[in-house]
């Protein structure tokens, strides 16, 4: 079943090659295979990027860690003659669907909860794969983890929407708009998130091959 | 001998790291990496120059974008306009410190710095001025490059828009229209950008070169190609 391996491929690393990540220059690993400066653009080099498995797990329990506290307490506070309603993530979404508005509320559930979710469960699905040797879909890893890069930055929407919703909505007694203190934790897990997968050599997917 | 020497010839993917050979490339046409899919090359004609221009068509569309206020909104009889600026102020001024510094960073100097930083070296490229401070400023980018969220900003616009027409009267002010603006300068750049195109001429046009283990040392191009000549064999 391991359509990858079709056909014999060499890599950088077969032929002492190595490149640059940041301006893709193709520079021959030194004898002692330690780490040096491009000559073009004065970024580290090395072979795989040391540390990477260690830093990116850890930035991935850092963001399992943020997700409760960002999804159990309110991140809006809605002030309205006096009363004041606070609401969550997931109310947020519900009082879309109750309205009717089923795109904003799919997209505010897909940039919100799906996506930090399916970045967490992604990025652990294929360290854990790197650590087991599983051999297989290495191709469709791959996919996924540059998804993963892809949509990171798109969970910052809730947090956009909230501070513009402040700055519009204030109208002193009548009505305002407030953050809720779920919003520092939300922003700590979009940027750990993203911090995971920029710590992530995707070379390593391959190694495996 | 140097540790490092300079390789042409060869392309090495830097998300799978396969070896390929390097083969010129027509524009329309690119070349992708068999194994993962990444392209790694794609020609973009005069791409210096349709930087510079984009890159000052997002600078003049930037500060009205920022400050000028976006929306305005009715509610019986009362009204209040906010800005992008405003957005992040007043989650700062109302205690959110991280979350408002968050939104400053990604949405005001992220995107600034992008604009100014492209704008910089693609001028240094077209009157072949590029050095070494342009190779530094243009890795800046490239780390930089994912952390400018305009276009999720404008998401958010309309997601806020949405939330609330129902309940008030919105007027689209001067900022909005200027936010478009900003945000279609902003996506053309990223099409009309040739990395490699940038890091060829940065190299070329560089004429002072470090052989990596003698850091300091400055090369004219001669020594340079002499040096590299006997490296490469």
């Amino acid at each position: 079943m391991d359509r990858d391996k079709v056909i014999d491929v060499k890599t950088g690393r077969d032929l002492g090659l190595m490149v640059c990540l940041d301006c893709h220059k193709v520079l021959s690993v030194p004898e002692d295979e330690g780490d040096g400066l491009c000559p073009r653009c004065g970024a580290k080099v090395f072979l795989r990027r040391p540390d990477s498995i260690a830093e990116t797990w850890a930035f991935l329990i850092t963001s399992l860690i943020l997700v409760f506290p960002a999804n159990i307490l309110p991140i809006m506070r809605v002030d309205f003659m006096g009363s004041q309603e606070y609401s969550t993530i997931m109310d947020g979404i519900i009082y879309f669907f109750k309205e009717g508005s089923y795109g904003i509320g799919i997209i505010i559930l897909t940039a919100s909860i799906l996506v930090p979710l399916f970045k967490v469960i992604g990025i652990a699905l294929i360290l854990l794969s790197i650590k087991f040797r599983w051999r297989s879909w290495l191709r469709h890893k791959d996919l996924m983890f540059r998804f993963i890069e892809f949509i990171g930055r798109w969970s910052m929407l809730d947090i956009f929407v909230i501070a513009l919703l402040m700055a519009t909505v204030d109208f002193g007694f009548l009505t305002s708009i407030a953050a809720g203190p779920a919003a520092g934790f939300f922003c700590g897990v979009v940027i750990s998130t993203m911090l995971a997968a920029i710590s992530f050599d995707t070379r390593l997917i391959w190694d495996a091959y | 001998m140097s540790e490092f020497e300079l390789h042409e010839g060869f392309i090495v993917c830097p998300e799978c790291d396969l070896i390929l050979r390097e083969s010129s490339v027509e524009h329309g046409f690119k070349i992708v990496c068999p194994r993962c899919g990444t392209t790694l090359r794609s020609v973009v004609l005069h791409s210096p120059e349709k930087v510079i221009a984009l890159a000052l068509a997002g600078l003049l569309f930037f500060i009205p974008a920022i400050f000028f206020p976006l929306l305005t909104l009715q509610i019986a009889g009362l009204e209040h306009s906010g800005s992008v600026w405003d957005s992040a102020v007043k989650l700062i001024r109302s205690g959110f410190l991280f979350p408002g510094i968050m939104v400053l960073l990604t949405a005001v100097v992220v995107p600034l710095a992008n604009f100014i930083i492209l704008l910089t070296v693609a001028i240094q490229i077209q009157f072949k001025r590029a050095n070494r401070i342009t190779a530094r400023m243009f890795r800046l980018y490239h780390h930089m490059e994912e952390w400018g969220m305009l276009e999720v900003y404008m998401i958010g616009i309309l997601v806020t828009i949405i939330k609330l027409f129902h309940m008030a009267r919105i007027i689209y002010d001067t900022g909005f229209f200027c936010f478009i603006g900003l945000i279609v300068s902003s996506v053309g750049l990223i099409l009309v950008l040739d990395e490699h195109r940038f890091w060829e001429e940065i190299e070329q046009q560089g004429r002072q070169y470090v052989i990596a283990s003698e850091p300091g040392k400055e090369l004219d191009e001669v020594t340079f190609k002499r040096e590299r000549d006997t490296l490469l064999g």
